[in-house]
């Protein structure tokens, strides 16, 4: 099988966040980088589908070129050779360009049976890239994949469990496909040392996005990021002896709780 | 081009419509219809769904357009994206929204993809610009920052919606409704599914609550999550959980709330034994008001919440559950 992963290089989610001084992007400067966890999840089932079906990993990737860093990982992690699509920060690309963009070099690709991706990048948080790109790649896709369930190349389906409110559904769909990886679905696996010295003897290809016409693609802009500032009241009852409440101390300071609820936040 | 402003329906699997669409109605005539001059319009996409069509005039819908088919009973990926994508490319609407659910992030920035248009999701404010282009606010970075999106000059202009974030206001139409007379060929149904699994609760969901009560991996086991159960149902709130919570295998994956879970923004946010993670108020951080009750005073939550208790779980909530029930008895 051919099997594909779409990755991102994203901040730490544990990075604090200033806003640049345009004040319509996030400033970098400093910020750790790394895999996008969502993406963990997708390069690790791609991994699996390889060593049970056989074939290939080829890892696809958009970003500057700070991004080869996460793709060697992917390619420790037991990929097999990567297409980094260079993109030195083109102002302005939105979801949608992001998504035409890949699928175009995807396309060229050709060939494939499986594309995994995580559900969203945990920075922008968009979460439609992946539906995006399958459907200008004209296949099925299923988004927030719990479980795949079985991938059966000879039949040319793959069955997938889906969370949706209040349960489950099992979906099959004939292959090619796209599969969006939400958390939990496997455990990533880390990159061996043997693996990381292979990894930089994979083959990586770069194409670079001002080969590609970007001319009216972007449909939305970012003209505005805030730091939100939720005012909190910070209303914490303490024990007397000690942080915590005990004794008969825990009945007062949960009538106060109860009565700070209903007369002062109304809304109990 | 039209001036109409869109919402799609959002059906749960029993086939009611769900809260997140009145919410979007209400909000779209508030903010968009007005100023645009267009009228509002109702989307109703599924099988036997035209009789809720009334429902959405109660919500301001002036015309709701139905695809009736039985293809695409239990929604379906293909069947969904072909049906919006028809009705826009035969009426072309100037604004499509659609709540952003499990349903709604599957389909919807597919169909932008196909019909060309502009997407944004999990948009928590929506309005016009002067120029009457479609201008949204959503979270990003984990809920630490909020950017600002205006569309651009390209039709229809698309986003979905967070449940919770809007008040369902009435202002009842009698809606015109229009046969949406989309063909769809169950050769272009790619995707089935094969089977649906629902477990009965009478608890409320999680993203569509006004009240959640969560509980973190200090609960110790999936017996003492009884403790949420009770306060979560004394105060007919949804019972969440954090992903430490789930993943040492106290509660389903479906109760999970934050950035790898469900994001929530009810009026009243109870976290117990849970310690506030970046990573879990991502899901819950622009709730109304949030209370923590937690034994270690160091616990970030207690840096951002409303109102909290330093003690011990397994002796403050027995009696709150408890002050709770006497008032929820006497009122």
């Amino acid at each position: 099988m051919k099997i594909l992963v779409i990755i991102s290089q994203t901040q730490d989610t544990e990075a604090k966040i200033k806003v640049s001084a345009a004040g319509n992007s996030i400033d970098t400067e400093g910020m750790k980088w790394i895999m996008n966890p969502y993406d963990e999840f997708a390069v690790e089932e791609a991994i699996q589908t390889k060593e049970k079906h056989g074939g290939e990993v080829v890892v696809v990737s958009m970003g500057p070129a700070r991004v080869v860093e996460t793709i060697r990982q992917a390619l420790a992690m037991g990929a097999d050779s990567a297409l980094h699509i260079l993109d030195e920060g083109s102002p302005d690309m939105d979801s949608f360009a992001m998504g035409k963009i890949i699928a175009g070099e995807i396309r060229k690709l050709g060939g494939f049976d499986i594309v995994f991706t995580g559900m969203k990048i945990i920075d922008e948080e968009s979460g439609q890239v992946g539906v995006q790109i399958a459907e200008e790649l004209g296949i099925p896709h299923v988004s927030l994949v719990s479980k795949v369930i079985e991938i059966n190349p000879t039949a040319n389906k793959a069955v997938c469990q889906k969370e949706i409110d209040g349960g489950h559904m099992v979906v099959e769909v004939p292959l090619p496909c796209l599969i969006t990886c939400p958390d939990a679905m496997n455990d990533p696996r880390y990159a061996s040392l043997p693996g990381i010295m292979k990894a930089k003897k994979k083959p990586l290809t770069e194409v670079k996005v001002s080969d590609i016409n970007l001319d009216g693609l972007t449909r939305v802009k970012t003209v505005e990021i805030k730091v939100p500032q939720i005012e909190r009241r910070l209303r914490i009852i303490k024990g007397q002896d000690g942080p915590m409440v005990k004794g008969a101390e825990v009945e007062k300071a949960a009538e106060e709780l109860i009565k700070l609820l209903r007369e002062e936040a109304k809304v109990i | 081009m039209s001036n109409e402003v869109w919402v799609v329906a959002d059906l749960k699997i029993d086939g009611s419509v769900r809260q997140v669409t009145f919410e979007a109605l209400s909000e779209a005539r508030k903010k968009i219809a007005g100023k645009l001059g267009g009228e509002l319009c109702g989307v109703l996409i599924g099988s036997g769904v035209s009789g809720h069509a009334a429902e959405l005039g109660k919500y301001g819908a002036g015309k709701v357009y139905v695809v009736d088919n039985e293809l695409l009973k239990n929604f379906n990926t293909e069947g969904y994206t072909i049906a919006l994508s028809e009705l826009i490319k035969k009426y072309s609407p100037a604004v499509v929204i659609a709540g952003n659910t499990v349903f709604g992030q599957d389909y919807f920035p597919a169909v932008a993809a196909r019909v060309g248009a502009g997407v944004t999701m999990d948009a928590i404010e929506i309005d016009l610009t002067d120029d009457k282009k479609l201008r949204i606010k959503r979270f990003s970075h984990s809920s630490k920052a909020i950017p600002t999106q205006v569309f651009l000059d390209h039709h229809p202009m698309m986003t979905t919606v967070r449940p919770n974030s809007f008040k369902a206001a009435e202002d009842p139409k009698t809606p015109e409704v229009v046969d949406g007379a989309v063909t769809i060929n169950p050769g272009d149904i790619k995707s089935k599914v094969i089977e649906i699994k629902t477990k009965g609760s009478d608890r409320p969901e999680l993203t569509e609550a006004e009240r959640v009560v969560s509980g973190g991996r200090g609960l110790g086991s999936e017996e003492n999550f009884k403790y949420i159960y009770q306060l979560a149902d004394m105060l007919g709130a949804a019972a969440g959980a954090t992903r430490a919570a789930v993943d040492a295998g106290y509660c389903p994956y479906d109760m999970q709330v934050g950035q790898t879970g469900k994001a929530v923004s009810p009026s009243l946010y109870i976290a117990i034994a849970i310690s506030g993670s970046v990573q879990h108020f991502a899901g819950m951080g622009s709730s109304k008001v949030i209370v923590a009750i937690n034994k270690d005073p160091e616990a970030p939550i207690f840096q951002k919440c409303d109102y909290g208790i330093v003690g011990d779980l397994f002796d403050v909530l027995p009696p709150f559950t408890e002050k709770v029930r006497a008032l929820v008895s006497q009122s």
